[in-house]
């Protein structure tokens, strides 16, 4: 693949046609160093490659309604004394994040469209993976467009409460931000789906309380019923953990340091996790699903690799992977 | 109904102290065989500590 690095184009545009220039040598190059003939070339390749990588996400929608259903029966399982709770604990919490990955493909309708014979699957899918974590799929799905939007604004992007200096700092903050009296995560999101005052985010505001108060209820009648200790281990110590986790590698990591980086390339950057692609959900190469939200999880990487020429001519730092 | 839900959330750190923190730490005391201190029962004992902690929570806007 023949691709001109930024430094490289501008040189060429410096020195003129004798250099290869050419025509784009009349046309001034922009912030990133590219010409637009460029830009634009660099465009119609980058999108011929990520074409190649979209696919058929129907096993999403599968798992999570499938991984749903197992953790929700870890509830009469662990009433009639029939589960090994701490084993639970570590199901659990790992089926709340995997169901919420699985749903996230259904924000973005990757499962199927309004009119497409999977509607339904997405739809499905995407209801049940955010009960676990309190929160509406309207609101969840809302305000992940939101944020693909605004990405990294600081009045406008819903995720963007995850801001924090360093690693140590950003885990705090995932906890920090579920305070009662603190304006972070579901607090944020609600205030989101306030402001923008639509009869959809209106309906996903009261979702999200009526699956609120659907938790607490819950949590409150096992409690005082003898089942106390299934619910904290069941419910919610694995929301708290699987919430941290998601914000973590799903909003933090991929997007530090987030302060005035909301531009195609550099609003995501490629990192690499001492944990690898699985346990980060691939975000490793989020960038690519900023770009092409519609290519699956599991295909962000090798988008990435395929992409990779062309987004190091567009100035992201490809080095970490 | 929004201000009766407004009301609900407004007080719910002490809700779940009291609905949820109290009979938590009374049935791990019960399931580890701890007795609570100054003869109270793990009931009553989960109440107080759940109750002033959620308590604590509303007034203060962190659990910690």
């Amino acid at each position: 693949m023949d691709l001109t690095p930024p430094d490289a184009t501008a040189a060429a545009v410096a020195a003129g046609p004798a250099a290869g220039g050419g025509a784009v040598a009349r046309l001034a190059p922009g912030p990133d160093g590219l010409d637009r003939d460029t830009r634009c070339d660099l465009r119609r390749r980058e999108k011929e490659i990520a074409r190649q990588f979209h696919s058929s996400s129907w096993a999403y929608g599968v798992f999570a309604v499938c991984g749903f259903a197992v953790w929700l029966s870890f509830f009469p399982l662990a009433i009639a004394g029939l589960l090994n709770l701490p084993l639970a604990f570590v199901a659990a919490t790992a089926l709340i994040i995997a169901v919420y990955l699985a749903g996230h493909e259904a924000m973005h309708g990757n499962i199927g469209r309004r009119g497409e014979k999977l509607y339904w699957l997405n739809e499905l899918a995407g209801f049940v993976s955010t009960i676990p974590i309190a929160l509406s799929f309207g609101a969840a799905r809302i305000t992940h467009l939101e944020h693909h939007r605004h990405c990294n604004d600081p009045l406008k992007d819903p995720d963007f409460s995850d801001q924090a200096p360093g690693p140590l700092a950003a885990w705090y903050k995932t906890w920090y931000n579920r305070q009662p009296g603190v304006d972070g995560s579901v607090h944020h999101y609600k205030r989101v789906l306030k402001n923008l005052g639509t009869p959809e985010a209106t309906r996903a505001l009261y979702g999200t309380l009526v699956l609120q108060i659907v938790f607490l209820a819950t949590l409150f009648t096992m409690a005082w019923t003898g089942h106390a200790i299934a619910a904290a281990l069941i419910w919610w110590l694995p929301r708290h953990l699987a919430l941290s986790w998601i914000r973590f590698y799903f909003s933090w990591a991929p997007h530090h340091p987030r302060q005035g980086r909301s531009g195609r390339y550099d609003n995501s950057r490629i990192f690499r996790s001492r944990l690898g692609r699985v346990l980060t959900f691939e975000t490793e190469t989020h960038l690519v699903h900023h770009l092409y939200p519609n290519i699956p999880n599991h295909r962000t990487r090798a988008a990435y690799f395929a992409l990779k020429p062309i987004l190091a001519a567009r100035g992201v730092d490809v080095s970490p992977l | 109904m929004e201000k009766a839900v407004k009301a609900l959330f407004s007080v719910m750190p002490l809700l779940f102290g009291i609905g949820f923190i109290a009979p938590l730490i009374a049935q791990a005391m019960a399931a580890w065989d701890w007795p609570a201190p100054f003869g109270l029962s793990h009931v009553a004992f989960g109440l107080a500590v759940g109750g002033l902690w959620g308590l604590y929570a509303n007034i203060r806007g962190r659990w910690i």
